[in-house]
């Protein structure tokens, strides 16, 4: 329950900053946002930042278009499955491929 | 004078360069080109004053007393077959092929026996002067020289400076290729011309070492297995060409209101040149011909430097990763991006691959 309240303060964050019009937020500042909430991410623990990669996926079907895509694609933004993964060699190649097929 | 005698010069290294034949005139028309100096073992061809000289006329000693003119089993070489061949005269004995005795009768010892070489009255001496042997000479005496004093020069570079870093070395060896390069830019018939023009009353071994100067500097660029080809392989056998230089980037400053408390931001101030609460920036020009700042973290140089803590693929850190490229291409200068890690270094290296920025440079500082 907590991880979904979570999920959705996260999720708001990251669909301002990432929609937010260049006029309105400075860009470079933007992603100075973003690393800085990526970095805070990958130091949750990891029971947690399961349960917030879950939630991302149902809050992304509670909205629609662009703010959907924003959200459904935060694990994959900032890497989080592949911190999930970081010590399963083989799931991280997996994620490697993955990534690489999806680019 | 001179000049006539360096056309002579010149049309005479042509000539033996397109057909292997020796300058007209100057000896005699038995053999083109040859090597005396032969292996007594194997027989096969020895640098001059190594191995065993067998002769001057350029056939086979043992060729000529059986009769034969230069070529092999008897049929005349390529070059000799439009012109009628000169009975070659007995000159010097040779050692032959030697039939074995005893239990080993019939097994042809092909182990030349040690005999002294007997000078044939009206006969040159072995160790006469032929222009064609010191015209091969010459040019085998200066590939040589020249690939010695190259590999010197390499070992030199990489042992002998007080300060050797990695990056002197590659500079010393560059500076080296690159001379040999440039060298072999300018067209060899210039090469030759010059030579030829300094050397007026050169001999032919001069002008061999001079035709040879030009064969070595291309040959020793490709000699595989040498340390030279290695380092060669690494610029990529560029030609020798100035960088161009730039007026230094016009950096300006803009501020920046972020949380100073934070790791990350500490990070980016440590990056060089940083200034805290002060972010460097290029300008870029927007297509409505309006200029808006490109933030970096730091300047080092003319390398501006973008602190990453942590990596994100989302829409907006793709946008910046095309914004700096693009003010970076504009104003001729390479962007560095610095990350705490190896992990975050290969995620950023994906993303140049993904959106293929060939202009910034990522590389590992840690905190």
């Amino acid at each position: 329950m907590i991880a979904m309240q979570v999920a959705r303060i996260i999720a708001n964050f990251v669909v301002f900053f990432e929609l937010a019009d260049d006029d309105i937020v400075d860009p470079d500042t933007a992603v100075k946002m973003m690393e800085d909430l990526g970095s805070g991410l990958d130091t949750l623990d990891k029971g947690f930042l399961r349960e917030l990669v879950d939630a991302f996926a149902v809050i992304a079907e509670e909205n629609s278009g662009e703010v959907q895509e924003v959200i459904r694609n935060i694990p994959y933004s900032f890497y989080l499955e592949e911190e999930l993964a970081a010590d399963d060699p083989v799931r991280l190649a997996e994620l490697d491929a993955i990534r690489e097929a999806k680019d | 004078m001179d000049e006539i005698q360096g056309q002579m010069g010149r049309r005479a290294f042509v000539g033996w360069l397109r057909t292997g034949r020796s300058p007209a005139g100057r000896i005699d028309r038995v053999e083109l080109k040859f090597n005396p100096w032969h292996d007594p073992d194997d027989g096969r061809f020895t640098f001059a004053g190594t191995g065993r000289r067998f002769g001057t006329g350029g056939a086979d000693p043992a060729d000529q007393i059986s009769g034969r003119a230069s070529g092999i089993f008897g049929r005349p070489s390529i070059g000799d077959r439009n012109r009628p061949r000169i009975p070659a005269t007995p000159k010097v004995q040779a050692p032959r092929a030697q039939q074995r005795v005893g239990n080993d009768a019939g097994v042809i010892d092909r182990r030349p026996a040690i005999v002294p070489l007997k000078v044939v009255p009206g006969l040159r001496l072995v160790n006469q002067s032929n222009p064609v042997t010191e015209f091969v000479g010459g040019a085998g005496r200066e590939l040589r020289d020249l690939a010695n004093e190259t590999v010197t020069g390499v070992r030199s570079a990489l042992t002998t400076n007080p300060v050797t870093t990695v990056r002197n070395a590659a500079l010393g060896i560059a500076g080296m290729i690159d001379a040999g390069i440039a060298a072999d830019d300018v067209p060899a018939r210039v090469q030759i011309s010059r030579a030829a023009d300094a050397l007026a009353n050169a001999s032919a071994r001069d002008i061999g070492r001079a035709g040879a100067y030009v064969v070595g500097n291309a040959a020793l660029t490709l000699a595989p297995g040498a340390a030279l080809s290695k380092v060669s392989a690494l610029r990529g056998l560029r030609k020798a060409r100035l960088r161009p230089t730039y007026d230094p980037p016009e950096i300006g400053w803009a501020k920046e209101t972020l949380d100073r408390d934070k790791p990350w931001a500490a990070y980016n101030d440590a990056a060089p040149g940083a200034q805290a609460g002060q972010a460097p920036t290029l300008k870029r020009k927007l297509p409505n011909g309006l200029e808006r700042a490109v933030k970096f973290d730091g300047v080092q140089g003319d390398y501006v430097i973008d602190r990453k803590w942590k990596i994100v693929d989302a829409p907006h850190a793709r946008a910046q990763l095309l914004r700096q490229s693009e003010v970076l291409r504009r104003h001729n200068v390479i962007g560095t991006w610095e990350v705490p890690d190896q992990k975050q270094r290969m995620k950023a290296l994906m993303l140049f691959k993904k959106m293929n920025v060939t202009n910034i440079k990522v590389r590992v500082v840690k905190p």
